[in-house]
């Protein structure tokens, strides 16, 4: 490894920490041929945007509550960092002020009772060499995990996906934590829209190379008390049992009507500043169908002013159709890969990356930053972009940021069961006890979030409590949270085995009926919660510079409430347009057959004769 | 358009700077070395088709893009990949020590089954070696991988290198398939003309109700 003091020490742009905007920054830089270097105090990309293991995870938490080891700067700047005259130091902050309210916890044993150890013991050394193989097979269908899982308790001998099989669905921390690699725990997770900005910019940049994606297969809401899917497709309002013929109509009227941009303005005179609960009331939906629109398709609140009603409900209509059954994408392995890709495209393209380094202060001149204290040594640079949660609070605006409130869960089956592994996103409207609509994501192990057989619920919300305070409530209504208790784990272990095994044919059961095209909402078991987490981080997309910072300082924020990347993007763009105005903002990357390297003759390009069609899905065999 | 391969496999350069990786990527990608490469910004991999047993596989094989300077690759890179070439230089003691961090590395991001091979490179430079032969046979036992010496500059065993792991691969993938009756599938990659499915939102079914 080279040493950090190989870093460059002056270059055109540096960019102090990895989150979203300030990585699309450095690849827009990078990407017009300016020196740039991405530098973060972490050993991990993405900061408060990050995904992470089981296991790093752990590390978070255990830095967030431990602030003082965090990305620490092993050298005091002052020693040995020469000021020269008419320099000042200005210190930057520690990021992880903006986490608050932590708290994690397991809802399962730790071990397995003795009986239980013996079991397992057999089992896994007829298993050992099915393992490895098997291992590979990540993204199974899950039809056919449900079948492996349903033989297993029949035969001891059956392979296996996963080891949490062997106990048919009686998790213990230890076998989380064995598995813990292949958890992708996501800090913001977030969908994209598939006529959103990320996803448009992904496209032309040609950094689309580098991620993947699942389309959401359903979109529900919460209605009378249980989950509904909203349809969002032909196949789906056939399907639906919850809507009549003629509310299929009023739906495609309004629908229409909030599209046709020619007679938008006729539209919805004199709703300009009304409610678009009060439009929809106007149109007399029926409850059910103005449920759908306002809370689900829209994403609104009672309190959404029409036009913006109107808006979102365009997003919505907009985004279907491209990619899947609903208008959302989500990233595989989580939506800290997304970060990364953009990092990737900057080091393509000469930038300069350096994990582990934490920026001390910037170097202030004459009202200029010419550049940033980090680890001893003096780097300069023309502009320096940097996130928020480490900006100086001097050159913050003194308005208080607000905060997000955030759920992660792991369950042991998703919160609808259905024939193929679902990927759910879920709005949750507003209700007494919860002001503010909370966004769930629960995805799969086919996205890599976690093993098979289990599922990860994203709970997110405009803070108004604690995290705990605001979503407890909710995850209780999709949610079995048992406490277990040091003394009793063998017992309730016990209990809960009996319990689970004698519900299981009752469960598949009812999945089976779900085929038909409705998703069974009736007699379902609520998933059993195994590992829980819930935190506050600040949403600072609202806050700015003070008009006294230096104006060569570019401030990026942290993870906002919205549900797609929208701000991020916008934000990377005004940032790159206010560094280099005539610059385009990430042309469109070379595919590699298309770079003709210099001296070398142009049939080089042509030499593998299908250099025009790197397009297929990468990574799995096409036979 | 019609495929023309069989198979398509992501395979990665791992190791220290320095080392020779994008000079064996070229050597095998291009037949061609130029030390003039290093320098050249906005390779992300290249491709080359090779044939075995009958069957056309497609090589992508990605590079670092100098990620591995201050050990900072993203997880990212290692999504996907099926096989890695981990590469050291025979005349430098430092990289060879650190194949064993690159493996744990791997070990952490890459998944659990991708096939590894280990190559020390620059073997055309005798009189300045380091690192034994012995010494490479000995690591890669010891990973249970297999070892070349190879010289991207003097064209020695690159061809053979890439061509072992695409074979160890491809039969690792053909197992697979067989015994799996719905192969894996993975997520899908953007493309800029996705092409438009028939129209089933919400607006085209308007004639229908």
């Amino acid at each position: 490894m080279a040493s950090a003091n190989d870093l460059p020490s002056t270059c055109d742009v540096i960019v102090v920490g990895t989150g979203m905007t300030e990585s699309i920054l450095a690849a827009a830089a990078s990407r017009v041929g300016k020196q740039v270097l991405h530098i973060d105090g972490n050993d991990y990309y993405g900061g408060l945007w990050a995904s992470f293991n089981l296991d790093n995870l752990n590390k978070w938490v255990k830095d967030c509550e431990n602030p003082e080891n965090f990305a620490s700067d092993p050298d005091d700047p002052n020693s040995d960092v020469k000021i020269n005259n008419g320099e000042e130091f200005v210190f930057l902050q520690n990021q992880t002020s903006h986490i608050s309210n932590i708290e994690v916890k397991w809802h399962i044993p730790k071990k397995l009772t003795e009986t239980q150890v013996e079991q397992w013991s057999r089992k896994s050394q007829t298993s050992q060499e099915e393992k490895e193989s098997s291992e590979s097979d990540e993204s199974k269908s899950p039809t056919e995990e449900h079948t492996l899982s349903r033989k297993h308790t029949n035969s001891e001998s059956e392979k296996m996906p996963s080891v949490g099989f062997t106990r048919n669905g009686n998790w213990t921390q230890e076998d989380l934590m064995r598995d813990y690699r292949r958890f992708n725990i996501d800090l913001a997770p977030k969908l994209l829209f598939a006529r959103g900005s990320l996803v448009e910019l992904l496209i032309s940049s040609n950094i689309a190379r580098y991620t993947e994606f699942h389309a959401v297969t359903r979109v529900l809401t919460w209605l009378d008390g249980e989950l509904n899917a909203v349809p969002c497709s032909r196949a789906d309002v056939f399907a639906t049992r919850h809507v009549s013929v003629v509310e299929k109509r009023m739906l495609m009227k309004l629908l229409t009507g909030c599209m046709d941009s020619d007679n938008l303005v006729q539209e919805f005179q004199g709703f300009e500043s009304k409610t678009f609960l009060e439009y929809l009331k106007s149109k007399r939906l029926t409850a059910h169908l103005l449920h759908y629109v306002l809370y689900a398709i829209a994403m609104g609140t009672d309190t959404t002013p029409c036009m913006e009603g109107v808006e979102r409900t365009q997003r919505f209509l907009n985004s279907l159709g491209r990619y899947g059954n609903t208008p959302f994408l989500w990233p595989m392995y989580g939506t800290g890969e997304l970060p990364q890709a953009f990092c990737r495209l900057c080091a393509v393209f000469g930038g300069t990356y350096c994990l582990q380094h934490p920026a001390k202060a910037l170097v202030v001149a004459n009202e200029r930053c010419v550049g940033v204290v980090s680890c001893g040594q003096r780097l300069m640079a023309e502009h320096v972009v940097m996130g928020i949660a480490q900006a100086p609070t001097q050159y913050l605006d003194g308005q208080q940021p607000s905060g997000i409130s955030r759920g992660v869960f792991i369950t042991n089956k998703s919160i609808m069961p259905s024939e193929k592994e679902p990927l759910t996103f879920l709005q949750f409207p507003p209700g007494p006890s919860h002001p503010n609509p909370v966004t769930v994501i629960e995805v799969g192990p086919s996205t890599h979030a976690c093993p098979q057989g289990l599922f990860m619920v994203h709970m997110t919300c405009k803070q108004s409590k604690s995290a705990k305070e605001d979503l407890q409530e909710i995850a209780s209504f999709l949610l079995t949270q048992e406490d277990v208790s040091p003394s009793d784990y063998d017992i309730s272990t016990d209990n809960r085995s009996t319990q689970t095994s004698g519900q299981d044919p009752h469960h598949h059961h009812s999945e089976g009926a779900s085929g038909s095209g409705d998703e069974a909402a009736t007699v379902r078991t609520k998933p059993q919660v195994l590992w829980s987490m819930y935190f506050n981080c600040l949403e600072t997309s609202k806050n700015s510079y003070s008009p006294n910072a230096p104006e060569n300082v570019h401030l990026c924020s942290g993870p906002d409430l919205e549900l797609d990347f929208e701000f991020s993007v916008q934000q990377a763009e005004r940032l790159f347009k206010k560094m280099y105005p005539d610059l385009e903002f990430l042309p469109r990357a070379p595919d590699p057959e298309e770079i003709v390297i210099e001296g070398d003759t142009p049939e080089v390009v042509d030499e593998d004769g299908n250099s025009f069609e790197f397009d297929e899905e990468v990574q799995q065999p096409s036979s | 358009m019609a495929k023309t391969y069989d198979y398509l496999f992501k395979l990665l350069l791992i190791g220290d700077s320095g080392v020779g990786k994008t000079c064996v990527l070229f050597r095998f990608s291009e037949d061609a070395f130029n030390t003039s490469f290093i320098s050249t910004i906005g390779i992300d991999f290249k491709i080359r088709t090779i044939e075995l047993d009958g069957k056309k596989i497609k090589l992508q094989i990605w590079d670092t893009a100098g990620q591995e300077r201050f050990r900072t690759i993203t997880t990212a890179y290692y999504r996907g990949a099926m096989g890695i070439m981990l590469v050291y230089d025979i005349t430098n003691e430092k990289s060879f020590e650190n194949i064993k961090n690159w493996i744990r590395n791997i070990e952490e991001n890459a998944s659990a089954d991708v096939e590894k091979m280990l190559l020390g490179n620059k073997c055309e430079l005798s009189e300045k070696r380091q690192v034994s032969r012995e010494r490479g046979e000995a690591l890669a036992i010891e990973y249970g991988i297999k070892f070349m010496e190879t010289s991207a500059k003097a064209s020695i065993n690159v061809e053979e290198a890439f061509y072992t792991l695409a074979r160890d691969i491809k039969a690792k993938t053909e197992k697979k398939l067989k015994e799996a009756s719905n192969p894996p599938k993975g997520g899908h990659q953007l493309k800029p003309a996705e092409p438009q499915r028939k129209p089933t939102n919400w607006l085209s079914r308007c004639s229908l109700l």
